[in-house]
C-alpha cells in the first residue's frame, strides 16, 4: 500500500514550496545585511536559522505525510483545546513585541501560537463540517462552526493581533461554503457584520488599532513616528521599478529605511532590489502552489480531507494577499507574514506540516481504484 | 480490511461525482481559483502603479531619502593688527546632548549615569530634559542636557561618544576676542544667522544654524573672512548616520586681516579717554596716518566686552547693553554726530583764505562781542559773544586764540563796518569739499553722514529763512552743523597733508594662512580741497600757534611740535545761569614740519582746552615717544 501511494506524493507542491523558502532565504540575506554586515557568520545568522527551520520543517512534512490525516481527524478536539490553551497562556505570559503579546516560549524557543492555532482550528473546523456534512444547512450547526472558529480569533485578536484574526474569519468562510452551507446564511451573517461595523470599531478595536487604520489613511500625519514604516515600504516598492535595484543593492533596505526587513515587511525588500518582475515571479510561484493545494481539494477522498485542504488554501491565499497588501499601502498595517518567505520558525514549520496534510489527503486519495 | 475502503454513506455526492459531471464543489473551487487570480490580479495592479506608473517618483523619494549634502564648516579667518599680533581666536564651545532615538531600549540610565559622572547633572534631571524634548521634538532631535562644558569634560565625553549610544557632544564655532572691551567697536562680533538673513543668504552656502558677522570688521569683512564652506554628498542611514561620502569639496578657510590698527597705541587711548571721562559719558578718539588714512586707533567710549556675544547671551543680557547709559554698543567715532565747535575754523579759515575774504594780516578786534541788528528791524538788535575780550588778532591770532568774533566776520561779514564775509553758501560748499556731511567711506558699517546746513536745507527742514546769524553760529561749528569725529579728522587731516581728503580705513592686508599676502589696501584720496597749498600752510602755521600760545596749550607736548585746534561746543539746553554744557574737542596733527598722523578726541561732557587738548597731548607723546618716555610725570595738570 504505502508503495502504491508514494507515485501520488505531489512532488510538484513539495518543489514549489521550497522554491518559494529558497526565494525567501535570498531576501532575508539581503535584508539582514545591514545587522550582519559580514554575511553569514554563524549560527544566529537569521538565514541560517531559516534553513534550520526548514530541514526541520521537512521532516515534520514527512512525518505528517506519512500518517494518516484522518488521525489529526480524531484527535481534532484535544488538538482544538491546545490551541485555545496556548492562545490563553500567550495573552497571560506572553512576550510582546510592536506593541502586541503574541510569542510564548517553551523548552527555550519562542514559539508563536497564533500560527499554530491557525493550522489546529482548520483541523477542528474541517473535522466538525465534515462530520455534520448535512446539517451544514442548519442555522445552529452554521453557527456553531462560526463559534468554533471566532474563539480563537477573538483571543489572536486581544493580543492584539487583527490580521490574523482575519484570517480566521475567511478561513472559516472558505471551508463552510465547500462545506455546503446555504449561501443565505453567510450572506445574512455578512450583512449583520456589516451593520455592526461602527459599533465594533468603537468596542472591540482598541486604540492601537484605530491609529493604525487612521495611519494608513494619512500616513503623512505622522511621517517618523508610526506612519514611517508605511511610507518607507511604500518607497521601497515604488522606487524598485521594474527591474529592481539588484539583490542587496536596495538603498532603503541596506540603509535601514524599513523596519522588520526580513519579516512583516520583506515583501518590500523584494519589491524594491527585484522589482515587478520579482514581484510577478513571486505570485507565479504563490497561484501554482495555492492551484495544486485547490487541487488536492478536489481529488480528496472525504469531505474532511477536502475542507481540510481548502482551509489550507484559503490561508495561504489570504496571508500571502493581505501581507502584500499591508506593503503596498492597500490594507492597514497588521503584522502577517508572507508564507514561505518571511523569517521564523513558527510560520514556517506550520506551513510544512500543512503540506504534510496535503500530502496526507493526496496518497490516501481513492484508495479504491483498481 | 481496511474500513476505508468501505464507501462512505455520509458522502452520497461525493460517490456520485466519479460519474457525474463537475457538480457544486468543483464550482466552488472554480470559484477558489478565480479568487486567486482576483486578489493576486488587485496586488499586480497595485504594483505596476506604484513601480511603473509612479517607479520614478518614489525613485527620487528613495534617494532624497538616502543622500544628504552636508557642509563642512571652513575655518573662519584670523583679525591681526599692524604688528601680527592676533586679535582673535576661534574656539569651541561644548554641550553633552542625548539623542533619544539612539538609545539603548533597555539601557539608558546606564547612559544617563556616564554623563551624570562626567557632567554633573544628575540622572533624574537627565530624565526629565529627555522626556520634554521628545516631546517638543521628537525622539532624534539631540536633547541638550548640559551647556557650555569645559574642555576636560568635553573631552572625555568625546571618548565616551562612539561606545555610548544616544550621547552626543554638540560643538559650536565660537570667536574669542582676545583684547575683548579695547577693540569691541572696531571688531564687532559674529552671531547666528536670523531666519530673514539665512532667506537672504541661503544661496550663499549659509546654513540655518550658521554665524556671520554682525558688526564692525568682522561684518565689513565677512566674506573674506568667512572664506568657502566645503560640501559633501554623504549616503545615510534611517537614522541619519552617515554610511559613506560620495563626493567631496574641500571647504577653504577665510583669510586672515591685518588691521592698520596698533593695539599698544588702542589701549593707550582706551585708558587716556577713560581718565577724562565719567561713567556712561560718550568719548571718542581716532589716531590716522595722515598720509594715506590708516587708522591707527579708534577708541569710542563707553565700550562692551564683545565676548559676551559669543556665550548663550540672553534677551535680557542683550537689551541692558543697549539701553545702558552711553549707548555702549554705538561706535561714537562714526555713528553719532555733534557739532564740531572750534575746530570748524581752521575750514571757515581756510575758506576765507582761498576766496580774499582773509590774509594773515586781516586784523579784527574782539571785544568780546558784535552786535547786529535785525534785517528788517533795526530796532533789535542781537549780540553774539566772544569767549573773551582778546582785543585785535591777526589771521593767526584768530584762530590761536580761537575768537569767535573772528570768525563772525569771515563767515557772516559784518555790514555796517563794510567787511563782506563768506556767505553760508560759500561755508557749506568748503564745508562738503572737506568731507563734511558724506560718509567718509571708511570700512566700518553705521556711519553716519553728519549735516552740513545752508539756507535751502533750514527752509526744507526747519522751515524758516536762513538768517545772518545761523551764519554766524554756522562759522563757528555751531548751530546746525555737524559732524562725526571720523569726518572731522579727516577734514582736518587734509591741512597737514597738503589737501588730500583721504578715505580713513582699518584693513592694512589680507593674508592667507601661511601669510602670503592676497590683497593690500592702498592709500583712497577721495578728492582734493580746493585751497592752494599755501592757504593750508597758513591755517596749519596758525593751529602751530594755537598749541604753542594759544588755547591749545595743554595740548603742547615737549620735543614735538603739534599743530592743533580745540571746540567746545555748546549742546543742549542753557542751564539756569545761561552757561550751557559743552563737548570737548581736539584735532590736530603732527609733527608740524612733516605730519605724520593725525589725532581726533572728543568728550561727550568737557573742554577743548581743558580735556581734549591734554588727553590728545598724551597720546601724541605716546605715539612718538614711546611708552617708556610718554610716562613722565606731566607738566600742566
Amino acid at each position: 500500500m504505502e508503495r502504491r501511494s508514494a507515485r501520488h506524493f505531489d512532488y510538484g507542491l513539495l518543489l514549489l514550496a521550497a522554491a518559494l523558502v529558497a526565494y525567501g532565504g535570498l531576501l532575508i540575506y539581503s535584508a539582514s545585511l545591514t545587522a550582519y554586515p559580514d554575511g553569514i557568520g554563524g549560527l544566529d545568522h537569521p538565514l541560517v536559522k531559516q534553513v534550520l527551520f526548514a530541514v526541520l520543517g521537512l521532516a515534520v512534512m514527512a512525518v505528517i505525510a506519512w500518517a494518516d490525516y484522518r488521525l489529526f481527524g480524531q484527535m481534532a478536539p484535544a488538538l482544538y483545546a491546545l490551541s485555545i490553551v496556548t492562545l490563553v497562556a500567550v495573552l497571560f505570559m506572553g512576550e510582546s513585541a510592536f506593541g502586541s503579546r503574541r510569542w510564548i516560549t517553551i523548552a527555550g524557543t519562542q514559539i508563536q501560537a497564533s500560527e499554530v492555532a491557525k493550522l489546529l482550528t482548520i483541523v477542528a473546523l474541517a473535522r466538525f463540517m465534515a462530520d455534520r456534512q448535512l446539517q451544514i444547512t442548519r442555522v445552529r450547526t452554521f453557527l456553531t462552526s462560526l463559534a468554533l472558529a471566532a474563539l480563537p480569533a477573538a483571543l489572536v485578536m486581544a493580543e492584539p493581533d487583527m490580521g490574523t484574526a482575519i484570517i480566521f474569519g475567511a478561513i472559516w468562510l472558505g471551508m463552510v461554503l465547500v462545506a455546503g452551507a446555504r449561501p443565505q446564511h453567510v450572506l445574512m451573517l455578512g450583512g449583520f457584520l456589516l451593520a455592526a461595523i461602527p459599533f465594533a470599531a468603537l468596542a472591540v478595536l482598541g486604540e492601537y488599532q484605530r491609529d493604525r487604520i487612521a495611519l494608513f489613511f494619512n500616513p503623512n500625519s505622522d511621517p517618523l513616528g508610526g506612519g514611517f514604516n508605511i511610507l518607507q515600504a511604500e518607497i521601497s516598492v515604488g522606487s524598485g521599478g521594474v527591474f529592481g535595484k539588484g539583490l542587496t543593492e536596495g538603498s532603503q533596505t541596506q540603509l535601514d529605511f524599513l523596519q522588520t526587513p526580513t519579516t512583516d515587511y520583506i515583501f518590500s525588500v523584494l519589491g524594491e532590489e527585484l522589482g515587478l518582475i520579482g514581484a510577478v515571479v513571486l505570485l507565479t510561484l504563490f497561484a501554482a502552489l495555492l492551484f495544486r493545494t485547490l487541487r488536492v481539494a478536489s481529488m480528496a477522498r472525504d469531505q474532511f480531507g477536502r475542507l481540510l485542504a481548502t482551509g489550507i488554501a484559503i490561508m495561504v491565499l489570504f496571508q500571502v494577499f493581505i501581507n502584500i497588501a499591508v506593503n503596498i499601502r492597500l490594507l492597514p498595517v497588521t503584522g502577517i507574514p508572507l508564507p514561505f518567505i518571511s523569517q521564523g520558525g513558527s510560520s514556517l514549520i506550520m506551513l510544512f506540516a500543512a503540506l504534510g496534510l496535503l500530502q496526507s489527503v493526496l496518497l490516501r486519495h481513492r484508495q479504491i481504484e483498481f | 480490511m481496511d474500513p476505508y475502503l468501505k464507501p462512505d454513506p455520509r458522502e452520497p455526492r461525493r460517490a456520485r461525482g466519479k460519474q457525474e459531471p463537475p457538480g457544486r464543489s468543483s464550482a466552488i473551487f472554480a470559484a477558489l481559483r478565480a479568487l486567486v487570480i482576483l486578489l493576486f490580479g488587485i496586488l499586480i495592479i497595485q504594483l505596476v502603479r506604484l513601480q511603473v506608473i509612479r517607479g520614478d517618483e518614489y525613485a527620487q523619494r528613495a534617494e532624497i531619502n538616502a543622500l544628504r549634502e552636508v557642509q563642512i564648516p571652513s575655518s573662519r579667518g584670523l583679525i591681526l593688527d599692524r604688528e601680527g599680533r592676533p586679535l582673535v581666536r576661534n574656539g569651541a564651545r561644548y554641550s553633552a546632548a542625548i539623542v533619544p532615538g539612539d538609545l539603548p531600549e533597555r539601557g539608558e540610565v546606564g547612559v544617563y549615569q556616564q554623563i551624570e559622572r562626567v557632567t554633573g547633572v544628575s540622572v533624574e534631571e537627565i530624565q526629565g530634559k529627555v522626556a520634554a524634548g521628545v516631546k517638543a521634538r521628537g525622539e532624534f532631535e539631540p536633547v541638550i542636557i548640559k551647556e557650555d562644558i569645559d574642555e576636560e569634560a568635553a573631552l572625555t565625553l568625546r571618548e565616551l561618544e562612539p561606545v555610548t549610544p544616544g550621547l552626543r557632544l554638540l560643538t559650536e564655532p565660537t570667536r574669542e576676542y582676545l583684547a575683548g572691551p579695547v577693540l569691541s567697536h572696531v571688531l564687532g562680533y559674529v552671531g547666528s544667522l536670523s531666519a530673514e538673513e539665512y532667506q537672504l543668504l541661503n544661496d550663499q552656502g549659509y546654513l540655518l544654524k550658521d554665524y556671520s558677522g554682525k558688526t564692525g570688521v568682522e561684518l565689513t569683512y565677512e566674506s573674506v573672512l568667512r572664506g568657502r564652506p566645503g560640501k559633501k554628498l554623504i549616503e545615510v542611514d534611517a537614522f541619519g548616520r552617515e554610511i559613506k561620502v560620495i563626493s567631496e569639496r574641500r571647504p577653504l578657510d577665510g583669510s586672515n586681516l591685518v588691521l592698520t590698527l596698533d593695539l599698544d597705541l588702542q589701549q593707550m587711548v582706551k585708558e587716556t579717554l577713560e581718565k577724562y571721562t565719567s561713567e556712561g559719558d560718550n568719548a571718542a578718539a581716532v589716531v590716522m596716518d595722515i598720509k594715506n588714512g590708516d587708522v591707527l586707533a579708534m577708541v569710542s567710549l563707553p565700550d562692551f566686552d564683545n565676548n559676551v556675544f559669543s556665550g548663550p547671551l540672553g534677551e535680557k543680557d542683550f537689551a541692558t547693553l543697549v539701553d545702558a547709559p552711553g549707548k555702549p554698543l554705538v561706535n561714537h567715532v562714526l555713528a553719532e554726530r555733534y557739532p564740531p565747535g572750534s575746530t570748524f575754523k581752521t575750514i571757515v579759515g581756510s575758506a576765507a583764505l582761498q576766496e580774499g575774504i582773509a590774509a594773515t594780516s586781516t586784523t579784527i578786534t574782539s571785544r568780546g562781542y558784535i552786535l547786529v541788528e535785525n534785517e528788517f528791524n533795526p530796532n533789535v538788535v542781537y549780540r553774539f559773544k566772544d569767549w573773551a575780550a582778546l582785543g585785535p588778532l591777526d589771521f593767526y591770532g584768530g584762530i590761536a586764540m580761537s575768537s569767535d568774533v573772528y570768525f563772525y566776520y569771515l563767515a557772516g561779514g559784518k555790514a555796517d563796518e563794510g567787511f563782506r564775509g563768506l556767505g553760508e553758501e560759500r561755508v557749506a560748499r568748503y564745508a562738503r569739499a572737506f568731507g563734511l556731511g558724506e560718509p567718509t567711506g571708511i570700512d566700518l558699517p553705521g556711519e553716519s553722514a553728519g549735516l552740513v546746513p545752508d539756507a535751502q536745507w533750514k527752509e526744507d527742514a526747519v522751515g524758516d529763512p536762513w538768517v545772518i546769524g545761523d551764519t554766524y553760529n554756522f562759522g563757528i561749528g555751531q548751530g546746525y552743523l555737524s559732524v562725526t569725529p571720523l569726518q572731522l579728522i579727516t577734514a582736518v587731516s587734509t591741512i597737514g597733508n597738503g589737501g588730500k581728503v583721504l578715505t580713513p580705513h582699518l584693513l592694512r592686508e589680507v593674508q592667507d594662512n601661511h601669510g602670503n599676502i592676497l590683497e593690500r589696501f592702498e592709500r583712497s584720496v577721495r578728492r582734493t580741497v580746493p585751497v592752494e597749498p599755501e592757504y593750508l600752510n597758513i591755517v596749519k602755521e596758525a593751529m602751530r600757534q594755537s598749541v604753542t600760545r594759544g588755547v591749545a596749550k595743554k595740548a603742547a607736548v615737549p620735543g614735538i611740535e603739534i599743530a592743533g585746534k580745540t571746540g567746545t561746543a555748546e549742546f543742549g539746553e542753557p542751564r539756569p545761569d545761561g552757561s550751557h554744557e559743552t563737548h570737548g574737542w581736539f584735532v590736530g596733527f603732527a609733527p608740524y614740519d612733516d605730519p605724520q598722523v593725525a589725532i581726533v578726541v572728543f568728550f561727550q561732557r568737557g573742554g577743548g582746552g581743558s580735556d581734549a587738548a591734554p588727553a590728545a597731548g598724551q597720546i601724541l607723546d605716546y605715539y612718538f615717544h614711546g611708552p617708556q618716555l610718554a610716562q613722565k610725570p606731566k607738566e600742566s595738570d
